[in-house]
């Protein structure tokens, strides 16, 4: 490669793009969190540390940031749940099975979040679909109330994301060789022992980036507990937009936002040390 | 003998069940946006499924809501500028993808992908306070960076799929011919990746479609989108208008879907 290639100049707008509508305003982001409270505009001139003093300093935060965390832990849970076998059975398929196994995947996945949780709205009324479903399995006795509850935010938000973890796990099954099952089958492995010690290790490469993006995002996810989760229980998202939109405590907004990116990448990061030899496996 | 079986038929009940459980989990993913399809047909006054009766009334309500359609001009608008902006950025952006190689490359990869990787709610606030400073804050215009911004790693992966498959030696035969750099971009590769720019296209626009999280944070004085406007109206009204409203965004979806299969095929898409 050289660095005089003209045609590296082309990638000038797509950085600039990037920097300076992105990286830019989300460095900018960490100074706004330290600015004093505005009085006629939404942040003052002066530096402050009051407002990470006030978060780290007030329970209610906490728990809030706790049940984010924990949320978003059960969704990514619930999506490899979900999305497993739903990839295993995609990566079989051939011709135009498979073309309509990807439009079930891409039409949910293209259509816009707050349309899918609308329609979660419809499933979960009080004798809805999904009420009947549960009624008609003997698991409930009378409907419940699931709207505006957190059963339906984690519903709805796996449901949001199982595309994003089913792709890369389709993927990577895709790329196992038959023969290496073939061999093993044939050397007298069990289809439980095949599946344990040679599929879930090659999927792994598959799985660690769905787990990841899937996490980050259902962490800052916004409008599905905005729209299902109602007035009672909060979440680290819907107090940042509080804050920026409602009463323009731009400083402490930031502060909250700073927070909640600080902790996820402490966790991602907790994650990827706790399967670093699951993913040398794969490898080997 | 018996044995076997016995082992047999364990097989067959296993696949039984995951054969039950399957359907169900396609189930789970097409129930919401079938049950909205459904609910958009009542004749009825609630919102619900199955519907009560079938009527059209719905689509004549939506189309006679000025906020609703103002949303949905709006949308297509952001959306046709964002598709446009991006698929050109985008393209330059996979030709010079092309020629940078090693370590670099997969750095370069990422930082295109960035807005697609970051949770949307960051890139928003973090564009609010920068818009405000250059004063573009409330604006169609800083609303119109946020969805370019945003929707860009959708065009940029598609393109840059279909410029891998264009083989160098192409470029190479027809610059020893003597054609000009433009000559070659225009009659060899423009033709050969114009499905992965279409594609890259469609992914953009259907993607600032769908935007709620920035388009709350950088919403226009007076102006709304579709999802913003539908959010609303969720909120205050909750009629069968707004299931009617939210076929059109599928209908949308699933014409991408119809289109991105025709142009390069879904398995080489997804």
């Amino acid at each position: 490669m050289s660095l005089r290639n003209p045609k590296l100049f082309l990638a000038i707008p797509a950085i600039a793009l990037i920097f300076v509508f992105m990286i830019l305003p989300i460095t900018n982001m960490v100074d706004m969190s330290f600015r004093t409270p505005g009085q006629s505009d939404p942040f003052g001139d002066d530096y402050t540390t009051m407002h990470y003093d006030r978060i780290v300093g007030d329970a209610y935060y906490w728990g809030v940031l706790l049940r984010s965390l924990l949320t978003a832990g059960a969704v990514t849970l619930l999506c490899l749940l979900v999305s497993y076998p739903i990839a295993w059975h995609m990566s079989k398929a051939k011709g135009m099975k498979a073309v309509f196994l990807y439009a079930c995947i891409a039409s949910p996945l293209m259509t816009g979040v707050l349309v899918r949780n609308f329609g979660w709205m419809i499933a979960a009324a009080l004798n809805g679909p999904l009420n009947e479903f549960l009624l008609g399995l003997g698991i409930i006795q009378q409907p419940l109330r699931l709207l505006f509850t957190q059963g339906l935010v984690i519903l709805a938000l796996v449901h949001v994301f199982v595309p994003f973890m089913v792709l890369p796990i389709n993927n990577a099954l895709r790329n196992i060789s038959p023969t290496l099952i073939e061999a093993s089958t044939s050397m007298g492995a069990t289809r439980r022992q095949v599946f344990r010690d040679i599929i879930l290790p090659l999927s792994f490469p598959g799985i660690y980036p769905g787990m990841i993006l899937v996490y980050v995002l259902a962490v800052a996810a916004y409008v599905t507990p905005a729209l299902l989760g109602g007035q009672m229980v909060s979440y680290m998202p819907t107090l940042i937009i509080g804050e920026l939109t409602g009463t323009f405590q731009w400083p402490f907004g930031s502060a909250l936002a700073i927070v909640l990116s600080v902790s996820t990448i402490l966790v991602v990061g907790l994650f990827t040390a706790l399967t670093a030899r699951l993913m040398e496996r794969s490898k080997a | 003998m018996s044995e076997a079986t016995s082992a047999f038929s364990n097989q067959r009940a296993v696949n039984i069940g995951f054969g039950v459980l399957i359907v169900l989990l396609y189930v789970f993913l097409m129930a919401p946006l079938v049950m909205i399809v459904g609910a958009s047909f009542t004749n009825g006054l609630l919102i619900e499924f199955p519907p009560q009766g079938l009527s059209l009334r719905w689509y004549v309500e939506f189309f006679d809501r000025q906020d609703l359609v103002d949303g949905l001009l709006l949308s297509l608008r952001i959306g046709a500028v964002t598709a446009i902006v991006t698929m050109t950025v985008a393209m330059m952006a996979a030709m010079a993808g092309q020629v940078i190689s090693g370590r670099l490359s997969g750095w370069f990869q990422l930082g295109m992908t960035l807005p697609l990787l970051v949770p949307e709610l960051l890139t928003a606030v973090g564009l609010l306070f920068f818009l405000y400073k250059i004063q573009l804050a409330k604006t169609v215009m800083g609303l119109q960076m946020g969805h370019i911004l945003m929707s860009f790693p959708y065009a940029y992966v598609s393109i840059a799929a279909a410029m891998r498959q264009v083989p160098a030696s192409l470029e190479e035969a027809s610059a020893s011919m003597g054609a000009t750099g433009w000559q070659t971009f225009r009659l060899v590769i423009l033709p050969l990746v114009m499905p992965g720019l279409a594609m890259g296209g469609i992914f953009a626009f259907i993607n600032s479609f769908d935007l709620y999280t920035i388009s709350l944070l950088l919403k226009p004085l007076g102006g709304n989108t579709l999802p913003l406007a539908l959010f609303d109206f969720l909120t205050y009204e909750f009629k069968p208008t707004a299931a009617a409203a939210a076929t059109l965004s599928i209908l949308l979806s699933i014409l991408g879907v119809a289109l991105v299969q025709k142009l390069v095929g879904l398995q080489r898409a997804f």
